[in-house]
């Protein structure tokens, strides 16, 4: 169905398109992790001298690095299914997406309420911190099973 | 000396190895991550974009960025080691090189120029432009980067 499909053929005959998916999905990642890597760090109780009000600020800039991702990343895709779709580390990374957009949700339906009531510039309680490491944990997840993609087989 | 560091035992290690290679990409998009994430957010910032956030909050954020240099300039340093000859004499990874150079060197101005922010004036959500000057540079730099990073595999 994507095979052969013009979108599909595009990506393929279009010798630059490749590396230019590949340096903005590389940007995309940069703004996605730094912005988090700040809000996590905070979340897990690091940091305290950083308001946790104001640097929620960087969620937009952190949502513009996952739509990059996600319309590159989507390309990628379209460009080459069938390498993707039966690749493990792939498999594995889609997985660890999904989790940390669950992670997200949960986040801004039980959390941030909580967080709202407490001094911006205090400790967090113990399910703050663990929604942060498991941000964290699921974005690094996903940094090194997509850099694996080439190195592992089929799952 | 290029071709000799080649022939070191560690350069061996990364070439042949199965699984060295791959490790030392994945602690290297992890380092990028931080260095150009946080950097990214610093910049940005300083450029006008989410300006909830109080410029001085990367003053502390700047370890984290030196942790995340630190990362990959070791595990950039044992990837060279694998192909020397071939990198040294790549266009694509000579201008990453020096952009990441101007850029730390860069990031050091710029920390310091927050930190004297913070003694010198009681409204620190104001940035000048020099500063502001520097954060379009540094920018430009990262995402320099990223581009001729990622072209080293191409040309």
């Amino acid at each position: 169905m994507i095979i052969d499909s013009p979108l599909n053929q595009w990506i393929l005959d279009t010798y630059w398109l490749w590396p230019v998916l590949e340096i903005v999905h590389f940007f995309g990642l940069s703004l996605l992790l730094g912005g988090l890597i700040i809000i996590d760090l905070r979340l897990m109780g690091y940091f305290r001298s950083l308001n946790l009000e104001t640097i929620n600020n960087l969620v937009p800039l952190v949502m513009c690095g996952f739509s990059l991702n996600l319309v590159t990343g989507i390309l990628f895709f379209i460009g080459d299914p069938m390498r993707y779709s039966v690749n493990i580390g792939f498999q594995i990374k889609m997985g660890l997406v999904i989790l940390a957009g669950l992670n997200t949700l949960f986040y801004s339906w039980k959390i941030k309420p909580v967080l709202a009531n407490s001094s911006v510039s205090s400790d967090t309680p113990i399910s703050v911190k663990i929604v942060g490491l498991i941000s964290l944990l699921a974005w690094t997840g996903v940094l090194v099973l997509g850099r694996l993609i080439p190195y592992v087989g089929t799952g | 000396m290029f071709v000799w560091l080649e022939t070191t035992p560690i350069a061996q290690l990364v070439a042949l190895s199965l699984w060295a290679y791959p490790a030392l990409l994945s602690l290297h998009i992890i380092g990028l991550a931080i260095v150009v994430g946080i950097f990214s957010m610093r910049d940005l910032r300083l450029l006008g974009i989410a300006h909830g956030v109080e410029p001085t909050a990367f003053i502390s954020l700047g370890k984290l960025a030196w942790i995340g240099f630190t990362i990959n300039a070791l595990s950039g340093i044992l990837l060279f080691t694998s192909q020397a000859t071939i990198f040294i004499t790549s266009i694509p990874f000579l201008l990453k090189i020096s952009f990441i150079t101007v850029g730390m060197v860069l990031a050091v101005i710029i920390q310091a120029r927050l930190s004297n922010l913070l003694v010198d004036d009681g409204y620190i959500n104001s940035v000048d432009r020099t500063t502001r000057f520097l954060a379009a540079i540094s920018m430009s730099l990262w995402i320099g980067a990223i581009i001729a990073g990622r072209l080293i595999a191409y040309f």
